[in-house]
């Protein structure tokens, strides 16, 4: 039996009747790291020893009877900017490569209290900031399913690891489409839960308002496995929601009498010329109608401005968030320097990324006097009209139906260069943290051989809407 | 338009430098950024509030929380430079 | 009518809150270096900060304090700048809603009751301490970083120095009144800008506004104050102009010295705290902790007037201290009577403690040692100088009044019997002294009444002294 070929909640249940045991569990995975990381490059560590540790004491909770949590033995990847206490943690930045946090982010505890088993630190964009993991100082992550093209991101790494069974499940963090591109990307579920669901404590900010950690798993139960196992009210966070934690069925879920809303938007917009892309999601929309579901489109007018208002709140919190960033008390400070000016200024320059620096070029513009009102204070409010759209849709409808994203998986070096071109690709995902929406991207079918992901968009705290609409399209395609 | 001195003002309080080789390009790059988002000011905002906060939630306020008071070890790790038990770094001019 | 001067404050009081502001780490003076820090306070990554329940309040208690309009909902604003004592390249403060609005503070001046206005109070996080060394090198402590401060901004209503120093001892004393600070200056738990400028209004000139900052004593605010004043004037007088520029006192020099030049609004590109939304103030908590609120000073001086029948100027300075002002009304429940007992805590025991620089905690007497003490006087157990001297012997000893009395064999001599033997016996000495009281010469009787004080050692009844010298003379 090829454990790691398993789903994560099989391995959960086998676990448990005690025909595989933890430590097995983690060893078939390090057999997949030992043989496809090298071509894959989905981490930045591994954490072999502590790994295995913590694998035996749950073998031995275990043999003791003791009961365990969610997540018991499940071998899971973090995106590398999510604080691990005494595990160097690098944001995929030189500014951070020898970073030691002394602390745990809330879902890392929540992890260990779940007796979950983290495994390493996945690459990702610098500090979150891109779409397909090449802004990397760690190098490229390879999309498992086909190795000339991007996993998408930004968190590419935590995609890639689920996909190639290197780990069962993982986190990522997504603040304009970071978990749910890269999942459509590498043809694996990826949620992107309702701000305020998730502790977002000691996990690196790039856009505060915007951020919110999100799950990979290989199918619905799995990714919805790894939220249950990190959601939750954490008084660490003052964003987050006493309305937080998931616990509904799954097993019972129907297409039946869902009332589904297209935007005609996205019909509009035609973001881009691939209608085989297009076939498949409206090959999607009649499998949904044919299990009695109820489509009917709907206007969000505001959604064509959803891309530049989010550039301007997310660069605008991103350009504060990385503020802190100044080589002083931790990360790189350069070795020449006459005046405090000059400490800060090369430290950062020679430390940060272009698409980073380009980012918080474009926040402090924004948020620069006499620039203010025109950008940030006026993206704020076009942010409320945008909320009030979804607002208006989820009075009357139960979940959003749209792509993920409006391309396939790109090959490397392609786009990166026109940043704008790169932006325009996260038209689907983007209005969904403006509104702190939950939403949920899982593969749909394929295109030229590269998978092509569906998102299902929910009203805030509506989790189990997105989430057994998810399991129940599954069910349905299987 | 954005111009290569406003690109290099905005660095300076950002506190980056962009080297004089790639001033023209990345000026290019930013102005391209910039112009992509002036579309929103076509959307008319009048007696819309701006939306800070995204749930309608209260914010709430800590009492008698866990104290997360770190090791003076685990304070310092992280720096290049300590003395006495401080962060240290060279005298800056004012 | 020649130049007036605008001053406006700033002042920054670190709050006494048992944690920090936005973190669980121990708020203390002092302690270890950066031994009272966390990753919020360190500002590492991920790490997000909860606003402090008790720095809330405390903040709000000021706001009720200074009668400001309390905001029903609070907003923080990250002010984005890059310091090494600054640990997230931000501080977390608040731009266009300040916790509280406006206010007034209203000071004694000789013509009577100023009211100074003020401009807003808002909470604020304090940054961490540098230290520069002599090797060249600057060394950093974070266990401040994140304590709790308000800035209290006052409008430019302040025209002189005195005025300053009037306003700042009043702020003091409210702060401490209300037990939020121990509003220490040496200490930093109060610090002080001084923005400053003057005009002529006939001749329609005037000067741009310098700041200084850097105070670190009420007397130094003063000195500034008239240093700034006269420097403004001056260079009007010959033409010129002050310069918008930040200065700092120097202590050596007794003069301010440039910092550096303003040139326009620094940009702090100020931008909503989205890890902290916004608080709402519940009008129940609100009325919670203005229920709670101690008496306000001046709360405590309208009292005080009405209660003890005292006059303005008394109420004020008896009402200085929440702990002078208590002093002061337990006495008054064995004394009674409140004009006797306000002269002798108005004149020689805040004498006492102004000559000592002390505060009347420190005081070794007890209310109830001195309320015996003014009873004995009252009562003519002993006389005027004679309690005077006692008080003396008490500051020093802590002796009850009735041991150095009897100690010291004290007792005023009432006794008609022995004093008249001795007025007649000084009389009889003193002949040329009768001629000249009677040519007019009233020293004469102090003269009479010196002797019989020597002969009893300060102790003879002077009231009973004086009528029989009188009553004796006029016999002969
Ligand atoms: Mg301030
Ligand atoms: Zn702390």
């Amino acid at each position: 039996m090829d454990i790691a070929k398993l789903k994560a909640w099989e391995m959960r249940e086998k676990l448990l009747k005690k025909e595989i045991s933890s430590t097995e569990i983690l060893k078939s995975h390090l057999e997949v790291i030992d043989s496809v990381e090298m071509d894959i490059n989905a981490f930045i560590t591994v954490d072999r020893e502590n790994a295995m540790e913590t694998a035996k004491l749950v073998d031995e909770k275990i043999a003791r009877g003791e009961s365990l949590g969610v997540l018991a033995g499940l071998p899971i990847g973090l995106k590398d900017n999510i604080m691990t206490k005494d595990l160097r943690t690098t944001c995929a930045s030189k500014m951070l490569e020898n970073f030691i946090p002394p602390f745990d982010a809330t879902v890392v505890r929540n992890i260990r209290r779940e007796d979950g088993i983290i495994l390493g630190k996945t690459n990702l964009d610098e500090f979150a900031m891109g779409g397909s993991t090449e802004t990397s100082y760690f190098g490229n992550t390879k999309n498992p399913k086909n190795l000339e093209v991007v996993p998408g991101g930004s968190s590419g790494g935590s995609a890639a690891a689920v996909a190639a069974n290197e780990v069962a499940i993982s986190l990522g963090s997504d603040t304009g489409g970071s978990v749910r591109q890269p999942a459509s990307y590498c043809g694996i579920v990826g949620i992107k839960p309702t701000y305020g669901m998730v502790s977002r404590y000691g996990v690196m900010p790039m856009s505060n308002s915007l951020d919110q950690v999100g799950q990979f798993g290989r199918d619905v139960r799995d990714a919805y496995l790894m939220l249950k196992g990190v959601s939750g009210f954490d008084p660490l966070d003052g964003t987050s929601s006493h309305k937080s934690g998931v616990n509904f069925e799954l097993e019972n879920a129907s297409l039946k009498g869902l009332k589904i809303a297209l935007p005609i938007e996205y019909r509009d917009l035609r973001v881009t010329g691939d209608e085989k892309i297009r076939e498949v999601f409206d090959n999607t929309v009649k499998l949904f109608e044919r299990e009695g579901a109820i489509i009917q489109y709907v206007s969000l007018p505001h959604l064509k401005y959803a891309l530049e208002t989010y550039y301007i709140i997310s660069t605008a919190e991103v350009s504060t968030n990385l503020s802190r960033l100044d080589g002083i008390r931790y990360g790189y400070r350069t070795e020449n320097y006459e005046t405090l000016d000059e400490l800060y200024t090369m430290s950062r320059t020679e430390a940060f990324g272009e698409e980073a620096k380009r980012r918080i070029m474009m926040g402090t513009y924004a948020l620069s006097a006499g620039y203010q009102d025109e950008h940030y204070k006026k993206a704020l409010k076009v942010r409320t009209l945008i909320k009030n759209d979804y607002d208006k849709t989820f009075e009357d409808h139960d979940v959003i139906l749209s792509l993920t994203s409006p391309i396939l998986p790109f090959p490397f070096d392609s786009i990166i260069n026109s940043p704008v071109d790169m932006y325009k690709a996260d038209l689907y995902t983007v209005p969904v943290n403006l509104a702190g929406l939950c939403a949920m991207s899982l593969p749909m079918g394929e295109v030229d051989g590269l998978p092509v992901g569906m998102q299902i968009t929910g009203n805030r705290f509506q989790e189990s809407k997105i989430i057994r609409a998810g399991y129940a399209f599954e069910k349905v395609v299987k | 338009m954005i111009t290569k001195d406003e690109v290099n003002h905005i660095a300076s309080i950002a506190k980056l430098k962009i080297k004089d080789d790639e001033i023209s390009l990345f000026t290019e790059k930013f102005d391209q950024v910039m112009s992509f988002v002036q579309k929103i000011k076509e959307v008319d905002t009048e007696n819309v509030e701006p939306t800070y906060k995204i749930n309608d939630e209260d914010g709430f306020l800590k009492e008698n929380g866990e104290s997360q008071t770190l090791t003076r070890e685990e304070v310092l790790r992280n720096t290049v430079d300590t003395q006495y038990g401080y962060f240290k770094i060279l005298k800056v001019v004012e | 009518m020649g130049y007036k001067t605008l001053i406006g404050l700033e002042i920054h009081v670190e709050l006494m809150t048992k944690k920090k502001i936005f973190c669980n780490c121990k708020n203390e003076f002092g302690g270890e270096v950066n031994t009272h820090v966390c990753p919020v306070c360190l500002g590492l990554p991920g790490a997000l900060p909860v606003m402090d329940k008790e720095a809330l309040e405390f903040g709000i208690r000021a706001g009720i304090a200074f009668n400001s309009e309390i905001e029903k909902e609070v907003r923080t604003d990250r002010k984005n700048y890059f310091y090494p004592d600054l640990t997230k390249g931000y501080q977390i403060s608040q731009a266009d809603l300040p916790l509280c609005k406006g206010g007034h503070l209203d000071i004694e001046i000789e013509d009577g009751v100023k009211r100074i206005n003020l401009e807003r109070i808002h909470i604020e996080e304090d940054t961490g301490k540098q230290l520069h060394t002599e090797d060249g090198t600057s060394l950093l402590d974070f266990n401040r970083c994140g304590v709790p401060l308000i800035e209290i901004v006052t409008k430019p209503d302040i025209n002189s120095a005195e005025e300053a120093r009037l306003f700042l001892e009043k702020l003091r004393s409210t702060i401490k009144y209300i037990g939020i600070s121990d509003v220490r200056m040496e200490e930093g738990s109060l610090r002080c800008d001084v923005n400053i400028n003057v005009i002529h209004d006939e001749k329609k000139i005037k000067s741009r506004i310098t700041e200084v900052k850097n105070l670190n004593s009420f007397r130094s605010a003063v000195k500034a104050i008239e240093y700034e004043e006269k420097r403004h004037k001056e260079l009007l007088e010959k033409g010129e102009n002050t310069d918008n520029e930040t200065r700092r006192w120097d202590e050596n020099l007794n003069e301010t010295v440039i910092m550096r030049r303003k040139f326009g609004a620094s940009d702090y590109r100020f931008a909503n705290e989205g890890d902290l939304p916004a608080i709402k103030i519940e009008d129940t908590w609100l009325h919670e902790i203005k229920e709670n609120l101690p008496e306000l000073p001046h709360e405590k001086k309208v009292r005080f007037m009405v209660e003890y029948s005292l006059g303005h100027y008394e109420a004020d300075v008896l009402t200085g201290s929440r702990e002078l002002a208590a002093f002061f009304e337990e006495i008054y429940k064995h004394v009674n009577d409140s004009k006797l007992l306000s002269n002798w805590v108005m004149g020689d025991v805040l004498r006492r403690l102004k000559e000592e620089d002390m505060e009347i905690e420190a005081l070794h007497v007890s209310p109830k040692d001195l309320a015996d003490l003014i009873l004995m006087v009252k009562d003519g157990k002993i006389n005027n100088n004679t309690g005077k001297k006692v008080l003396r012997d008490m500051f020093e000893s802590g002796k009850s009044p009735e041991i150095i009395v009897k100690e010291q064999g004290l007792i005023q001599i009432s006794d008609e019997g022995a004093l008249e033997e001795m007025v007649e016996r000084i009389l009889d000495a003193n002949p040329q002294s009768i001629e000249d009281y009677k040519n007019g010469k009233d020293r004469a009787i102090g003269f009479l009444m010196g002797q019989i004080m020597k002969e009893t050692k300060g102790k003879a009844n002077p009231q009973m002294v004086n009528k029989m010298l009188l009553d004796k003379i006029s016999l002969r």
